[in-house]
Order: structure tokens, then C-alpha cells, then sequence
């Protein structure tokens, strides 16, 4: 079959030792990259870019799309055992993932999601070798009035995922929204809330904010707590349980969860926009919904990781398919490999794949073996991060303020922004203190702005008529999907009989 | 009222730094004229790593270190914010120093007319216009619009939306100009990057689109997308027998700047060798290699012709800007 000549020729392009060795450098690098809170892949790739001017493109492409995704194993693990996300993608794994390394179950957490991004990175190249043309129909279907109603798909399962007070829930993601209005007005150019300050201009950006309000404000918090004067002094309560692998309950009772993670996470992904986000944040709410035990998420659920982890890996492999297929790209990671495709004289487009075999099939097959690789390695590196968390207190504090410092301020070399970040730590102190969802305001800040921008460009399309949302297939679906999702899974939950 | 106190503040201050540096600036300024360049050179890119004006910059330095045309070492600092705001706001910060150097994009036009930034792009000392951004108007492949003419027929009767990238952008200028020429009015729709509005046009949500015409190549190729005309002086031979606007009779004149630029007040000397030098730059099979890749129009312009651009480009901005209330 042509399919099969096709990845055995991708194979044995991406076996070559040269491409080897830039699939190892790159998922290294994709790693170290994803682990720095801050420095997420889009930087990483960009700086990475001009050492790949004299390199032939194969090689090159393998290395930078490994730097893409490893990035996505990299990301999390700042998420489980600092509480700080990295991207926006790996917001929804602090929710279980922070709560199970304080439960000393560091070490089972990391190899789960190590294993969550296995598959989901894995499923996820299965589907672009079987079925990248019909993915990208998906991808061709997703103007502004489907983007919208994504995007309000994202916020409505905002209300599943917030846990606690749901008054303060609220209030959390409305001054998420107000943070997402300052900038550029983007449909009439005008600034808004920017007190003619020329550094507010692009408007706040997420990974500040984030790095701040999780991150700092969590430090604050058990600095406050006074956790580095405690016996112990570290962050986990390491000798109450002294495991290492996960058990075997933890493969089984999420087997369903890794399953249903990587195909959400997969076709969310191939959307252009804010995919791996959004579908990590699905994956969350579904994960709660169907759950026996919904009251055990954000407590150290494991599904919770698991989930939202498979669900992220899978979404950045969907992101190479409007790449590959349509020369589109859906994240600003795909947008410097596209910048990338470019430099090395590709022409991206429908026709890449045909044109130019060796390339789009040596990448793909080089996926495969990516994760191989990704999977080893952080199995062997996880001790080391296991040992990171035992770390007295009163060492590691500083050491994750220099870190987030030095991570913020390389992503665009600004000190304002690293200013926002100290200035949303502190917020994130008094959040946390009186109950307040930093999760929320986050999301807010990057689906407020997406669905603000996205109903306008609707409305404008449209010329004033909400109608445009009924007329258009692709639309109708999106709102079955979110009815089905919000209304019949609770019922299912219900009527699943419980042990 | 307000510009002209602010002038006059920052030519006192100007006027007491030089006599607080008389002596060391009267020593050192011929000396730096005659054996310019002797020192170390500050590159800023006013952007993140990754974007147009980041890569036509380390091409750039690429160029000059290959071929041995700057003698000493050039350092490429990212200085990202605002639009460019901070970037250029720093090389203007730098009067009168020659080590000083940057490259403009679009932003350079358009930042100061959003903001209130305290340098306007003609204030610099210019060295070179490299090249220009210039846009292909598109449809969808399976339209029934087949030339520039039958969509503005049809525009006429009944209004088309029309998307780009930005509100304050040449994207946007360049279709209203058209509009008002030709006659017809469209619906503006902005969005943030290439990858929406590409996929919005592919998804029948809008008529028509203004794109780069690197990004929507492959698109193009494919028939998915057929493009109408394009906005530059003469079609890159990338895109076939596309038609300007110029040709289809319509005169547009606004493009975005890709160029050099030094702090104001720079030694003349420094300004004339950055010339010389670019002239030869803009020789080398590398920087022919980089327009064709990134499908830009050569347009060349040194010196004053460079600023007069700069000048021209900002006022026609800045008039359909106001008119359309997105700046005041």
C-alpha cells in the first residue's frame, strides 16, 4: 500500500544517524525548553531557528518539531511539582498534578504523564499518517462564528472546572476578561486601557500572568505558611509514601481516560487557534463529568493528569496536519516552523505533501520515534526531579524565583513583563489566601479575548444577525457537541451504577 | 501647542548635553569620522525572535559577516514591546551614535501613529529602503471572480468583507484605497495572524482576503486560493501573471518599509559608509536568495530619497486612518 511505502520511506530517511542525532538534540532541547517556566516552545524555536540556515531541511524539520512537542512533556513537570504552567497548554495539569506531589506521590504523577503524553503523542501521529487529508477538512471548516462558539465551549466548561466557591469562581474569570480587553482594539485599531503606555499596546500576555499567579503566588503562599522553617522543608511530604512507579490502579482506572484524552486532544488540535489549550481544558471537564469521583478532582485525581496531559500531546501533534496539509499554522510554535518551511525553500501548501515526500514523511515517521525517545528519557530524568522536590525549601524558593525571572524576561527580553509577573504573584498570594481561582482568571485571559475577537469578526461577517451561527454546519455541530457534552454526561454519570 | 514645547525641551536639553560633552564630543567626533567603523556594532531588532523584521535582520548580519563587510563584531539584541515602540524607542534614545543600528518593518509607520511615541520614523538618520511588504488581494479557489475587474463589478452591487491582519495596517489601508478609487464600499474584517484568516477565507466566512504572498503560495498553487492582483510595483515572478493594481488602473502607492536605519544626528560620514555598503550588500546572491524565498519586491531607496518614503507613506496612513476614526 502506498501508505505503508510512504512511512517506510519516512523511516528510513529519519533513521539516517545525522537525523538521529538531531531528533536526540532536539527532544533534549525540547525538554529543557519546556521545563523553564516561561520559555516555551515558540521561543525556544525561534532562537533556535538561524542555526538550521545551512542544514538540509529534513534534518532541520525533525530537530525543530521534536524541540515542538517534547516542549509538551518538558511543561509539565514544572506543573506537578511547582504548580507553575509553562504554557497555556499545561494549565489544566496543575489542577491534580500539583495536589498528587504534595501527596508524595511526585515520582507515580511524573511517570503517569510521562506515559499520558506517550500515547497521546503516539495516537496522535497514527491519525496524521492514516487520516491527515480528512483531518483537514476539519481544519478548512473553522471560520470566526466556529471559533467563537469554541471558544464559549472553552468558557462553559470553565464552570465544570472550578472547584470550591463558585461566587469567587466567577469573579476570578470576569477580571480574567477585563485583563483580556487591555491592547489594541483589533477590529477598529483603537487602545484600550492602555494609559498611553506603548508596553501595553500587544496587551497582557498570558505567560506573565501565569507564571505569577501559579507559580509565584503558590511560593508566596508557603513561604507564608513558613514551609522553609518546617523540620522537613520541603514541598512534599516525601516519606509517606515512598513509591516510585505508579501502581497498577493507576494504569487501569485510566485507561478510558488516555483513550478519550488523545482523540479529543487530536481533533480539538487540528483546529488552527488555540487548540492544545482548549483541549486540555476539555479533557478535564469530560474527565470530571464522566468520573465515579468527581469530588476527588483537584484533590489528586489521577485521571485529572492524565487526561488533560494526553489530551495536550495529542493537540500538538494535530497542530503539524493544517501545517502539513494546508500550509496553515494553527499556534505560534507552527508559525516559526512554517517561517522555517520558508527559509529552507519548501512551499507550504496543499500540495507539500506530494511535492516533497522525503520531507513530510521523514518528519512523521521521525515523530514516531520522538516519543520513543521522550518516553525514555523522562522515565531515567524523573529521579532527578523527584530529588528537586526534596530540596529544602529554603533553597529551591529562591532558585524558582531566579528561574521564572530569567524565563519571563527571555521570551521577549522585556522588563515590564517581568514586572507583571512579580506584580501577579503577589496577586496570586492573596487569591490563593482567600479562595479565588487562579486557573480561571488565566483562561479567561486567553478564551475572553479569542471569543471577544472572534463574535465581532462574526458580527461584522454577518452584518448584525446571531442567524450566521445556525446557517453554517461546522457551527451547529460545535453546539450539539458542547450540549452533549454539558448536559448528557452528568446524566451518564448518574445512571452508572456505583460500587 | 504640546509637540512644540516638547521640541523645544529636548533641543535645550540637547543643546546643554553637547556643552556639558563639548570638549569630548569635539575630539571624538572627527576622529570616529575617519576610521568609522572602529567599534563594536549594536544591532536592534525591535521584535521577538522568529518574525519578518528577526529574519531579515540576521540575514543581514549574516551578509555583512560572510562577506567581510563589517569589520568588527555586530551584536543582534532583540528588543522586543509595544509594537516596535521599545526596540526603536532605545536607537532613538542613541543620538548621534553611529554604532547604532536597526531595521524597519511595517510597525515603524504605523507604532507612531498608534501610540504616542516620542520618535517619528522620519526623525531617524536613513540609510537604506531594502525592500517592501506588498499584498496579493484573494479569493476562494471555486469562486466565480476570476479578475480584479469582475470583483469590483461586483463589489459595486453588492458590498464584499474583505479580512487582513490588523486594523492599522497597509492591510487594511490598501482595499480602501481601492474602494474609494474604483468606487465600492466592503465590510473590514481583522484578524491576528495568517493561520485565521486563511482558514476564514477557506471556510466561505469571508469574500475576499489581503495576504503576503509567501504565506498563501502553497494555497495558491493548490487552486484553493486564486489571487486577483497585486499591490506592489511589478508581480514577483512567483506568482505568475497576476495583475498590479497599477495596471488594472487603480494607483495604491503605500507599501511597508523593510530597511536600515541609524540614531538621529549621526555623522554624515557613518551615513554615506552604510550606503556604500549596503550597495554592495544588496549584490550578494544571499540577499537575492532572501527576497525569492520571502517573496519580497526589491525596492530600493537610499538616504533622504528613503526618509521622503518614510514621509510619504506615514501622511497617507495617517489621512484614511483618521477618516476611518481608528486614530485620532
Amino acid at each position: 500500500m502506498d501508505l505503508f511505502a510512504n512511512l517506510w520511506m519516512g523511516l528510513s530517511i529519519a533513521l539516517t544517524p545525522m537525523n538521529v542525532l538531531y531528533l536526540l538534540a532536539g527532544a533534549m532541547i525540547g525538554m529543557i525548553v519546556g521545563i523553564i517556566p516561561g520559555f516555551g516552545p515558540s521561543a525556544g524555536l525561534a532562537i533556535l531557528l538561524p542555526v538550521t540556515f545551512g542544514m538540509d531541511p529534513v534534518g532541520a524539520v525533525v530537530m525543530l518539531a521534536a524541540i515542538y512537542y517534547a516542549s509538551m512533556y518538558g511543561g509539565t513537570i514544572t506543573s506537578i511539582l511547582l504548580n507553575t504552567p509553562g504554557e497555556s497548554a499545561t494549565v489544566a495539569s496543575t489542577f491534580d498534578g500539583y495536589p498528587l506531589a504534595r501527596q508524595g506521590r511526585a515520582g507515580p504523577a511524573l511517570v503517569m504523564q510521562a506515559v499520558a503524553s506517550f500515547v497521546g503523542g503516539t495516537v496522535g501521529v497514527v491519525l496524521i499518517t492514516l487520516l491527515a487529508p480528512l483531518f483537514a477538512l476539519l481544519a478548512r471548516n473553522f471560520g470566526p462564528p466556529e471559533y467563537f462558539l469554541l471558544a464559549m465551549m472553552g468558557m462553559l466548561l470553565l464552570v465544570v472546572m472550578v472547584g470550591g466557591n463558585w461566587r469567587l469562581g466567577v469573579i476570578s474569570a470576569l477580571i480574567g476578561f477585563a485583563l483580556g480587553t487591555v491592547g489594541v482594539d483589533l477590529e477598529t485599531g483603537q487602545q484600550r486601557f492602555t494609559f498611553g503606555s506603548a508596553e501595553l499596546i500587544g496587551g497582557i500576555d498570558f505567560i506573565p500572568v501565569a507564571i505569577g499567579l501559579f507559580g509565584l503566588g503558590e511560593l508566596y503562599f508557603s513561604l507564608w505558611q513558613g514551609l522553609h522553617l518546617s523540620r522537613t522543608g520541603s514541598i512534599v511530604d516525601y516519606h509517606r509514601e515512598r513509591r516510585f512507579w505508579p501502581e497498577a490502579r493507576d494504569f487501569i482506572e485510566t485507561r478510558m481516560t488516555l483513550v478519550r484524552g488523545s482523540l479529543l486532544g487530536f481533533v480539538v488540535g487540528v483546529i488552527p487557534g488555540a487548540g492544545a489549550t482548549i483541549a486540555s481544558l476539555m479533557s478535564y471537564s469530560i474527565e470530571k463529568s464522566v468520573s465515579r469521583e468527581p469530588e476527588r478532582f483537584g484533590k489528586g485525581a489521577m485521571a485529572g493528569l492524565v487526561g488533560p496531559e494526553a489530551a495536550n500531546n495529542a493537540a500538538s501533534a494535530g497542530a503539524m496536519v493544517p501545517l502539513l496539509t494546508l500550509g496553515i499554522p494553527g499556534s505560534a510554535s507552527t508559525a516559526v516552523l512554517l517561517a522555517a518551511f520558508l527559509l529552507w525553500g519548501l512551499r507550504p501548501g496543499p500540495l507539500l505533501m506530494s511535492q516533497n515526500p522525503e520531507f513530510a514523511w521523514g518528519l512523521i515517521a521521525s515523530m514516531y520515534l520522538g516519543n520513543i525517545a521522550l518516553l525514555a528519557l523522562n522515565i531515567f530524568a524523573i529521579p532527578l526531579f523527584v530529588w528537586m522536590v526534596k530540596t529544602p525549601y529554603r533553597i529551591l524558593a529562591p532558585a524558582v524565583i531566579l528561574v521564572c525571572t530569567i524565563g519571563t524576561y527571555s521570551v521577549n527580553g522585556s522588563i515590564v513583563e517581568t514586572w507583571l509577573m512579580f506584580v501577579a504573584g503577589i496577586f496570586g498570594f492573596f487569591m490563593k489566601m482567600f479562595g479565588f481561582s487562579p486557573a480561571a482568571l488565566v483562561l479567561a485571559l486567553v478564551l475572553g479575548k479569542l471569543a471577544e475577537e472572534a463574535l465581532r469578526q462574526t458580527l461584522t461577517i454577518s452584518r448584525g444577525s446571531f442567524m450566521i451561527f445556525l446557517e453554517r454546519p461546522t457551527s451547529l455541530w460545535i453546539i450539539g457537541i458542547t450540549a452533549a457534552v454539558l448536559l448528557v454526561a452528568p446524566l451518564l454519570r448518574r445512571a452508572q451504577p456505583r460500587d | 501647542m504640546n509637540r512644540v514645547s516638547s521640541m523645544l525641551k529636548s533641543a535645550l536639553a540637547a543643546g546643554a548635553l553637547a556643552a556639558a560633552l563639548a570638549l569630548p564630543v569635539a575630539s571624538a567626533g572627527p576622529a570616529d569620522a575617519q576610521d568609522y567603523p572602529s567599534k563594536r556594532l549594536e544591532w536592534t531588532i525591535a521584535f521577538g525572535p522568529g518574525g519578518g523584521n528577526d529574519i531579515m535582520s540576521r540575514t543581514l548580519i549574516d551578509i555583512l559577516q560572510k562577506h567581510k563587510l563589517y569589520p568588527e563584531n555586530i551584536v543582534a539584541e532583540n528588543r522586543a514591546g509595544g509594537s516596535g515602540a521599545v526596540g526603536w524607542g532605545y536607537v532613538f534614545g542613541k543620538k548621534g551614535d553611529p554604532y547604532q543600528i536597526s531595521s524597519t518593518s511595517g510597525s515603524f509607520v504605523t507604532t507612531p501613529l498608534q501610540a504616542d511615541t516620542p520618535w517619528k520614523p522620519t526623525d531617524f538618520t536613513p540609510i537604506a529602503l531594502l525592500a517592501s511588504d506588498d499584498l496579493v488581494l484573494l479569493v476562494k479557489g471555486d469562486s466565480e471572480i476570476e479578475t480584479v475587474q469582475q470583483f469590483i463589478e461586483a463589489a459595486k452591487k453588492k458590498p464584499p468583507t474583505i479580512g487582513g491582519i490588523g486594523a492599522v495596517n497597509v492591510d487594511f489601508i490598501i482595499p480602501k484605497i481601492l474602494s474609494k478609487q474604483a468606487g465600492f464600499d466592503f465590510d473590514y474584517v481583522s484578524f491576528n495572524a495568517a493561520g485565521e484568516l486563511n482558514t476564514a477565507l477557506l471556510s466561505n466566512s469571508l469574500d475576499a482576503i489581503m495576504a503576503n504572498p509567501g504565506e498563501v503560495l502553497g494555497l495558491i498553487e493548490s487552486k484553493d486560493m486564486r489571487p486577483l492582483a497585486y499591490s506592489g510595483e511589478t508581480t514577483p515572478p512567483a506568482l505568475g501573471d497576476v495583475p498590479t493594481l497599477k495596471e488594472a488602473g487603480y494607483e495604491i502607492g503605500v507599501s511597508l518599509p523593510r530597511g536600515l536605519i541609524l540614531p538621529p544626528d549621526v555623522p554624515k560620514e557613518a551615513q554615506d559608509w552604510w550606503i556604500e555598503t549596503i550597495k554592495k550588500v544588496v549584490e550578494t546572491p544571499e540577499w537575492k536568495d532572501y527576497l525569492e524565498k520571502q517573496i519580497l519586491t526589491e525596492n530600493i531607496r537610499y538616504g533622504e530619497d528613503f526618509r521622503t518614503f518614510l514621509k510619504t507613506t506615514q501622511d497617507r496612513f495617517a489621512e484614511i486612518l483618521r477618516e476611518q476614526g481608528a486614530i485620532k
